[in-house]
């Protein structure tokens, strides 16, 4: 069956509920999905943060010194690490006037890849490029 | 693509569905999400059910809220599990939950 | 026979899109697709066995069971479950416990996806 396209679709703010984290770590987890798949099968998702689904994102995040959870901004260093595509709204960062350099990268860390901001058209792109789209 | 979109709730807050672009689209009403089939919100019809003539509303969460079959507006077909089963294998390539 | 994998993030007590989750995939074995299940954050508290049904409350246990008895593959995120305070030998039997690369892979494998992710 090859390579499976999913878009996970991140659409309600991190640290009210669960799901827009839990988008982040199931989307890592396609780093070792192959040990459960024949030779030659891979999934890929990409990351796509939408509506009030950007908000939460920024860096300088202390979660884990107030509630000692992991915070979203170490879940997204470590989405980069194991190369996930990662795209912002940019229309939706300009709504919540959040601007573009306060989102993470982990340069620092090693990651060759960076959170893309990105127009809603890329988005769309994105997900009618998917087989399986997954909204949280 | 050809989306199947799932509305559970009434109260929409966010605006994804206004944005998704597909060629074919269906819009699949239940839990409070039937209330888009039934409520006239000051007078008028929900502004979903102008999005596409494909809309479905699950018979099983109308008999729940005490909803009629003749309250349904005339454009939502009724349909039950079985037929969300087959809209879901047969008319649409990928689902949503919104 | 075509295959369906849902995914179910909402708790089976407070958010009634469990209950949909589970009618859709007994209709869909009804007409003679395979599903498989996955349960992830408040819903896999729904896993833990000799739950007790109070008509006020939706109850999961023996609806699980039945679809278990016709062939409905499922499986708990193990760490959304541990830490909810349950542990393995609590579960209903025949569910499985792993980690979310099992809903990855059977996403891989799947016609269709329904991915319920509310709270």
């Amino acid at each position: 069956m090859g390579d499976v396209k999913l878009a996970f679709v991140v659409q309600r703010p991190q640290y009210k509920g669960e799901t827009s984290r839990l988008a982040i770590t199931h989307a890592i987890a396609y780093q070792t999905v192959e040990i459960l798949l024949e030779d030659g099968d891979t999934v890929t998702p990409t990351l796509c943060f939408i509506g009030e689904g950007v908000l939460g994102l920024q860096k300088g995040q202390k979660a884990m010194d107030t509630y000692g959870i992991t915070s979203t901004e170490t879940h997204l260093k470590n989405a980069l690490l194991v190369d996930l595509d990662v795209l912002v709204c940019k229309e939706d960062l300009e709504k919540y006037g959040i601007p573009e350099d306060s989102i993470p990268d982990a340069e620092e860390m090693g990651a060759d890849k960076t959170i893309r901001v990105v127009p809603f058209s890329e988005i769309q792109k994105a997900i009618e490029d998917a087989k399986h789209v997954l909204f949280f | 693509m050809k989306l199947g979109v799932f509305v559970s709730d009434y109260t929409i807050t966010v605006d994804t569905l206004d944005r998704l672009k597909a060629e074919k689209l269906g819009i699949i009403l239940v839990a409070n999400g039937v209330y888009h089939a039934t409520i006239k919100e000051n007078g008028k019809t929900s502004p979903l059910l102008d999005k596409t003539p494909n809309l479905y509303v699950l018979s099983e969460d109308l008999q729940t809220r005490g909803i009629a079959e003749s309250d349904v507006d005339k454009r939502v077909k009724v349909v039950n599990y079985g037929d969300v089963v087959d809209l879901i294998f047969n008319e649409y390539e990928k689902t949503a939950w919104l | 026979m075509a295959t369906l994998t849902i995914g179910v993030f909402p708790g089976l007590v407070g958010n009634m899109a469990y209950d949909f989750a589970l009618k859709l995939a007994a209709a869909a074995v009804d007409k003679g697709h395979k599903v498989s299940i996955w349960f992830s954050g408040n819903a896999t508290g729904s896993v833990k066995a000799n739950q007790k049904h109070l008509k006020d409350y939706s109850t999961g246990e023996k609806h699980l069971k039945a679809l278990l008895e016709k062939g409905v593959e499922m499986c708990t995120c193990e760490a959304c479950t541990v830490a909810r305070g349950i542990q393995k030998p609590e579960g209903i039997e025949g569910i499985q416990w792993n980690a979310m690369h099992w809903y990855l892979a059977k996403i891989h494998g799947a016609d269709r996806v329904l991915h319920i992710g509310g709270e």
